[in-house]
């Protein structure tokens, strides 16, 4: 009987692991493979194992001297602002999230609806229509430039657009409702009693918000960071829109290596690392919740 | 009483910061819809109403043709992958832990793990190997693509309400001399049917909104609205592209209102 | 273990200034004195209603209560009587619609609960679920700023009163009910409130514990001296630990007294039948005469009632009187007050409830205490019944 029903379970979950593993997991360890292979005359690969790809990702060898080998600073220099643009964005995205979700999370119940509609239309909205938004808004002659210069605050234009801060502020523009959301869901949760119970014990509002508070969302906290986190690390379509050429984030990078780049090998290499950095990211946050849940449940 | 109620749900500052960044959520999408009735071309200075940029959009016929193919793409892949993803559910709740099942899970969720440049270029290496062996070249690949990505959309509010189900019901049934195949049919299925009718409305979404991957599977000719966005954005952009924005951003607002309907309502 | 008050934090906690509770070691009856100073809580006309206009629900109405320094005050009501919400109108959690509120003589409408030094064992004990019993313990020292010597030093000590040494490390889930409540109280008690607010902090308790809990927290009051202001809708809980207590029902004090007041005076029908069990018998008044009235019994005879404060029965009306079914015997036919056909008896162990019938149709029960092997009134028999002299109370209603 029990053979029965396992088999007819994975009668049910076949059809959609086999899309699954055929149309996103597959492919995977084809990149995987590539990585190792030389780039092809006209793109694509040739079939000769080469782990040039994988030097090329970290290093530069001077053409004229071959023996002289460099860290390969552009590489490094996208590394470095993909994760320090993508901190910065998770902290943009707490310190106005969290106020955000508890002020919805605080409205009277038959309020509720209205804000969570309204803090939901952006996140379902398209990620591209929002990056236009801002474009158009930070562009040399765009609404905030024009209302400057209207208003008499500048002389000229602030170039706002192609810059790390362009990126900055398009990502923390479109990753900002997934931070909202699952501390939302937390606090949604959260006893209210228990923050009366702090208030009752002379606790000023402060020290309620960071002993009684923080520490029992904590998991919709972690949850909704990890949430910005990710996706801003493998970001591609904000920082091309915004970042162009010069402010070029990892998933730009490799996505060149498929286009002018013509370097398949090295793409699928720098996918390979992306890949790693956002499996350490995730391997931390489970680490981190179940120290949370292991914590709570206690041994005597 | 003069003194003020002392609310336990106040704290300092935090409703202000709320509301400015609601409004800063809210403005720059705004700005993009006022001026998609901009007489003039300009994108901050206003010259009258007008809705010449939507007549220009809907007499775009490349417009027209990549909305077309989105919406019928977005159709496709949320219809199978509600399918599919309704017997992933089935199998996979209200069961004790059975083998396999971490990596099952895995497979899952791996469209929402993994960053969708990484699936985007592994889909174009796998699609070039394909197109040379096989020479097809049609629109199976995105179709494939988008149902793959929107399975785990498909899947979550599914397999949240299966949870939130009262098993007694199909118990209730089976005392009632139902048959297993009844009891799904009869009481299962209609129960579940506001979660399906929520994942495919997510898959849905989810699909008409993919740019990066539709970027690097999508062959000659199948542009989708969003990659046809992106590449007008390296041009000059004309207020034609507010409109469509507007357009889009409609579609989307009745989606998420539906879908608030739905899922609301059955609490 | 009376301490002086922990330093405050606010400048209106300072104003309250330093003082040792009264001396109520013991001693139940408390010193009212000076009027004022003896007054640890006093509430003026408070009123608290919840929404507007039609749909307004008025929670409280017309409060007047003045608690003392020292006492074990409850308050008795059915669920939905606002006793809940009075005690959340003392520790500061609602506002009160109207009237006024001092604690010990300082008005503190305006304050936030965290300023006043009042502390609250809540019904569902409200631990802090990431904490451990000694973090939540010594919470409200750490709050006010102590030094951590002070609070270890307190900590170890609210647990060695609650009986909870070894538990220290635990966090609440670990615990049982009864645990858990004590650690609740231990809690609020560590800062040494004046004032500690009892939300039904027994009533999710087995009766065993339950029973247990009530002693112990008896003890403490009385050891500590700290004023404590209990709700309940357990009469008997009410009655057993209770300096005073106040009735209520549907947003009102119906009455006010000692355990005893409230038990054989009660003033009102609904404090009469709430509170254990009683005969209500509808009576005409043939006299009138200072507290007191002349009432004619079905069968002839007239006998003497009390009156309740504040009514004044006119001759020739029907009035209500109560006694309790312990105040009556059975008494030989032809003898006592009234005559009554037996109807029943039920066994309760310890006594007997006899069911009878009066002349004029009422219902009656005495209830007799089986300490002796006398049998029971055979059914269908007449007998006479003797009244208690002086306890039969007209109330209204």
């Amino acid at each position: 009987m029990k053979r029965d029903s396992h088999r007819w379970k994975w009668i049910l979950v076949s059809p959609a692991l086999l899309v699954l593993i055929l149309a996103a997991s597959g492919p995977l360890l084809i990149v995987a493979v590539y990585s190792f292979l030389s780039p092809g005359n006209m793109g694509g690969v040739a079939w000769d194992f080469s782990t040039d790809a994988w030097f090329r990702v970290f290093f530069k060898r001077d053409i004229f001297e071959p023996e002289n080998v460099t860290l390969n600073a552009d590489h490094l220099a996208v590394f470095q602002r993909t994760i320090w643009l993508s901190l910065q964005t998770t902290v943009i995205c707490a310190a106005l999230g969290f106020p955000t979700a508890w002020f919805i999370a605080t409205r009277p119940a038959n309020r509720r609806m209205i804000w969570l509609f309204l803090i939901t239309v952006p996140f379902w909205t398209n990620l591209l229509i929002r990056t236009f938004a801002i474009q158009e808004m930070i562009r040399n002659t765009g609404t905030l430039n024009t209302a400057l210069l209207w208003l008499g605050v500048i002389g000229e234009p602030i170039e706002m657009m192609y810059t790390d801060f362009a990126v900055l502020l398009g990502m923390s523009y479109v990753f900002l409702p997934l931070m909202v959301l699952p501390l939302y869901a937390a606090m949604d949760k959260l006893d209210f009693r228990l923050v009366e119970a702090g208030y009752d014990l002379y606790a000023s509002r402060f020290q309620v918000l960071r002993h009684v508070i923080l520490p029992l969302v904590k998991p919709g906290f972690i949850a909704g960071s990890i949430l910005v986190f990710i996706p801003s690390i493998g970001a591609y379509v904000t920082p091309r829109v915004l970042g162009g050429g010069r402010s070029m984030m990892m998933g730009n990078l490799i996505g060149l290596q498929f286009g002018q780049g013509r370097n398949w090998p090295l793409g699928s290499a720098l996918a390979m690392v992306l890949l790693v950095i956002v499996v350490v990211a995730l391997v931390f946050y489970l680490r981190i919740t179940t120290r949370e849940t292991g914590g709570r449940d206690g041994q005597s | 009483m003069a003194s003020r109620e002392f609310n336990v749900r106040a704290l300092p500052g935090f409703g202000a910061v709320a509301i400015f960044t609601l409004v800063m959520l809210y403005l720059p999408i705004i700005i993009l819809v006022i001026f998609s009735f901009n007489e003039s071309q300009s994108q901050s200075a206003w010259g009258g109403f007008s809705l010449k940029w939507y007549v220009a959009a809907f007499n775009n016929s490349q417009v027209i043709d990549v909305s077309i193919r989105s919406l019928w793409l977005a159709l496709m892949a949320a219809g199978i992958a509600t399918v599919l993803a309704t017997l992933a559910a089935l199998a996979t709740t209200r069961v004790g832990r059975f083998p396999g099942q971490t990596m099952i899970y895995a497979l899952i969720n791996q469209p929402l793990m993994v960053p969708e440049i990484v699936t985007g270029i592994a889909l174009l290496i796998f699609v070039a190997f394909l197109k040379v062996q096989t020479g097809y070249a049609g629109m199976g690949y995105m179709v494939a693509a988008h149902t793959a990505f929107c399975i785990p959309f498909a899947y979550l509010p599914i397999r949240a309400r299966l949870e939130t189900m009262d098993l007694t019901l199909e118990r209730a049934a089976a005392d009632l001399y139902a048959t297993p195949v009844q009891a799904f049919t009869y009481v299962t299925l209609p129960l579940l049917v506001p979660g399906i009718v929520a994942g495919f409305m997510l898959g849905f979404v989810v699909s008409l909104d993919t740019v990066v991957i539709t970027e690097f599977v999508k062959s000659a000719g199948q542009d989708t609205l969003p990659t046809y966005m992106l590449g007008q954005l390296r041009r000059s952009v004309t207020p034609e592209m507010n409109a469509i924005a507007t357009l889009f951003l409609a579609l989307s607002l009745v989606v998420v209102s539906l879908f608030f309907l739905i899922t609301r309502k059955r609490g | 273990m009376r301490r002086p008050i922990p330093a405050e934090r606010t400048k209106s906690l300072e104003r309250q200034g330093r003082r040792r509770s009264t001396d109520g070691k013991g001693d139940r009856s408390l010193p009212d004195g000076d009027g004022q100073s003896g007054n640890e809580i006093e509430i003026e006309a408070v009123g608290k209603v919840f929404g507007q206009g039609d749909t307004a629900f008025h929670a409280l109405s017309g409060i007047d209560l003045t608690i003392r320094t020292g006492e074990f005050f409850t308050l008795l009501g059915p669920s939905g009587c606002g006793k809940t919400t009075l005690l959340r109108v003392i520790a500061g959690f609602e506002h009160p619609t109207s009237g006024r509120l001092r604690i010990k003589g300082q008005d503190v409408v305006g304050q936030a609960p965290n300023q006043r030094l009042v502390n609250t064992v809540f019904q569902n004990y409200a631990l802090f679920p990431h904490m451990t019993v000694a973090q939540n313990i010594g919470f409200g020292l750490k709050m006010l700023g102590r030094p951590r010597a002070e609070i270890a030093a307190t900590t170890d000590e609210m647990m060695h009163l609650v009986k909870m040494e070894a538990m220290a490390a635990r966090k609440p889930s670990e615990l049982s009910g009864g645990q858990q409540q004590r650690v609740a109280l231990a809690r609020a008690l560590a800062p040494r409130p004046r004032v500690l607010l009892l939300d039904e902090p027994l009533s999710a308790l087995d009766l065993k514990l339950r029973k247990e809990m009530q002693t112990e927290l008896k003890r403490l009051q009385v050891e500590t001296g700290i004023t404590f202001v209990f709700v309940t809708h357990d009469q008997e809980e009410a009655l057993t630990m209770s300096d005073r207590l106040a009735v209520m029902n549907q947003g009102r004090i119906l009455q006010l007294g000692s355990p005893h007041e409230i038990y054989h005076a009660p003033t009102e029908r609904f404090v009469a039948d709430f509170i254990g069990e009683t005969n209500f018998l509808t009576l005409n008044v043939i006299a009138v005469q200072g507290r007191g009235a002349d009432l004619a019994l079905p069968g002839g005879r007239t006998i003497a009632a009390r009156v309740a404060e504040g009514l004044t029965p006119a001759v020739g009306t029907t009035v209500s009187a109560v006694i309790r079914p312990e105040q009556a015997r059975i008494v030989p036919q032809g003898t006592g007050e009234l005559s009554a056909t037996v109807e029943g008896a039920v066994f309760f162990g310890t006594d007997t409830h006899i069911h009878l019938r009066l002349s004029d149709g009422q219902p009656f029960t005495v209830r007799r205490q089986n300490n002796d092997d006398l049998a029971d009134p055979a059914k269908g028999e007449t007998v006479g019944l003797s009244l208690t002299p002086g306890a039969l109370q007209v109330l209204r209603g």
